[in-house]
């Protein structure tokens, strides 16, 4: 018999590790653990506590039976003096008699109180052993470790969600100042107003069309923000001329690019290549791009995007010097400088991005908005549909 | 373990109610079975026959909640009859102390004469 009584032991023990590892939700498994310990040793009522989230407070886990059980009539600073995680008889506390409750065992984990696991006496109305003393004393180990590990958790849970929304919080206040420094750009000239936030934008949706991560657009994004950011150095006379450049004055507007690049290549970006990318927004696939005149093969996906986007608005808006173009005109000349200029998988995917906006395939449009107004949309549709045939085609070849 | 999908069904048979739970009584699946007996002490039902032909594992939940349905039939003088339970877990109920107090039978036949219901 006492070999069947082990063995029983031990069937009990591994239906409580079944338990404290299976995928359950924790309220259903403190519920089965209860019933094991129940089970166990035939209690009629059982219990077990734990503290809240205050610490303060002692609250149900689970419970079977002990209706009339208020823990807090319970003197817990009593529990908390008996031996860590041993079974006493709870004969001293008149509430846990008057409410049945026959064995309490105070659960700790190290120097932490976790709760209490509350048992009624046995259904066979047997006395426990101290044989069921040793076997609870297991279980109780088992158990605070469960609960303490579940408040473990929750506190790393919230401590996450509370850095997700401090970073939320500072990624937002870094956007703002981007955007406000992006402001200051445009504003040393009156023509160029949110031109770095549209540049910013056709930048990022090109390529998402391309594929890229969200992480990744991000970075071309705040490329697109700063892109124009060395014009802060250059002479307010020469940006706002309100006739063409000189041959000087040129030279003078071409050292933009690598300023940028020397004012921002100081700040340490979360994404890679921001500065190459701000660096490179003037080189062309043809070799007579500046600051570098890199070749196509040396050119970043990110150079080539920011270069296209950074033309297309700069097309599209009005400058001291000469209108704005239309949308027609501007995808003509956009297509006129493909492979000198421009690349053309970033054209195909900047014009697969438009005619979806065009005809409302996307949750937002980002480039359209900013457009002529006046635009005939089905002919800038026919036009986009021919350049995406011919694109493609040129892509399989 | 994989538990298996534990059902409960149940017949009257004149002043008896029968219960056949189906799989492994071994966890909180298992509360159905309370429930279903609760549902017929609560009509007055004094007799109740848990059938065990088609139960593979009685684990210290399953003791657990048949414990539980026991209590509730103590308090209105009720009986619980268990039948075509296999040696093992008689043994293990044996062992337990619990044969006096629930009344154990090789098969359904046998507890509805016990109960003074009919076999058929």
């Amino acid at each position: 018999m006492e070999l069947k009584r082990a063995l029983f032991n031990i069937s009990s023990l591994a239906d409580l590790g079944e338990e404290i590892t299976s995928e359950k939700n924790f309220r259903e498994k403190l519920r089965s653990l209860l019933y094991v310990v129940m089970g166990t040793f035939l209690a009629s009522k059982g219990a077990i506590t734990c503290q809240d989230r205050t610490g303060k407070k002692i609250m149900f886990a689970a419970r079977k039976g002990f209706e009339k059980l208020s823990l807090e009539d319970i003197d817990f600073e009593f529990v908390r003096e008996a031996e860590k995680n041993e079974p006493y008889h709870a004969e001293n506390d008149a509430a846990l008699r008057a409410a049945g409750v026959e064995i309490i065992t105070p659960l700790w984990v190290r120097s932490e109180f976790i709760g209490t696991i509350m048992l009624s006496n046995k259904f066979t109305r047997e006395p426990y052993t101290r044989e069921d003393f040793e076997i609870l004393k297991v279980i109780a180990q088992q158990i605070a470790i469960t609960l303490n590990n579940r408040a473990l958790f929750i506190n790393l849970t919230e401590q996450l969600g509370d850095n997700r929304k401090l970073y939320e919080e500072m990624r937002k206040i870094y956007h703002d100042t981007l955007q406000a420094f992006a402001a200051a750009i445009d504003a040393k000239d009156v023509y160029t107003r949110h031109h770095s936030q549209r540049v910013a934008k056709y930048s990022a949706v090109i390529a998402r069309e391309l594929g890229w991560s969200d992480h990744d657009i991000e970075g071309i994004y705040v490329a697109g923000f700063l892109h124009d950011v060395g014009k802060l150095v250059i002479s307010n006379d020469i940006l706002n001329k309100r006739t063409p450049f000189t041959q000087k004055e040129m030279e003078e507007v071409k050292k933009h690019s690598l300023l940028s690049y020397k004012i921002i290549s100081h700040i340490k970006f979360p994404w890679k290549d921001v500065e190459n990318i701000v660096k490179h927004h003037h080189e062309r696939p043809d070799g007579t791009g500046y600051p570098d005149a890199l070749s196509q093969s040396d050119l970043s996906e990110g150079a080539k995007i920011l270069a296209l986007a950074d033309s297309f608005d700069a097309m599209t808006s009005k400058r001291a010097y000469r209108d704005k173009m239309g949308l027609k005109e501007a995808l003509s000349e956009l297509n006129r400088c493909l492979n000198k200029q421009f690349d053309d998988k970033i054209m195909l995917a900047f014009c697969r991005v438009l005619d979806k906006e065009i005809k409302g395939e996307l949750p937002e449009p980002n480039i359209l908005p900013h457009l002529d107004k006046n635009s005939d949309l089905s002919v800038i549709t026919a036009l986009l549909e021919g350049l995406i045939e011919e694109l493609s085609g040129n892509g399989e070849d | 373990m994989n538990a298996a999908p534990f059902q409960v069904k149940s017949r009257i048979v004149n002043d008896v109610a029968v219960i056949y739970p189906k799989g492994y009584l071994n966890n909180l699946s298992g509360e159905g079975l309370v429930s279903e007996c609760g549902r017929y002490i609560e009509t007055g039902i004094k007799k109740i026959i848990v059938n065990f032909s088609e139960t593979d594992l009685i684990n210290s939940i399953g003791i657990s909640l048949l414990l539980h349905v026991m209590e509730e039939l103590q308090t209105t003088g009720g009986t619980l009859c268990f039948t075509d339970m296999d040696k093992v877990q008689l043994g293990i109920f044996d062992m337990l102390g619990l044969t006096k107090y629930f009344r154990f039978f090789q098969d359904e036949k046998g507890a509805l004469q016990f109960l003074g219901g009919s076999a058929e």
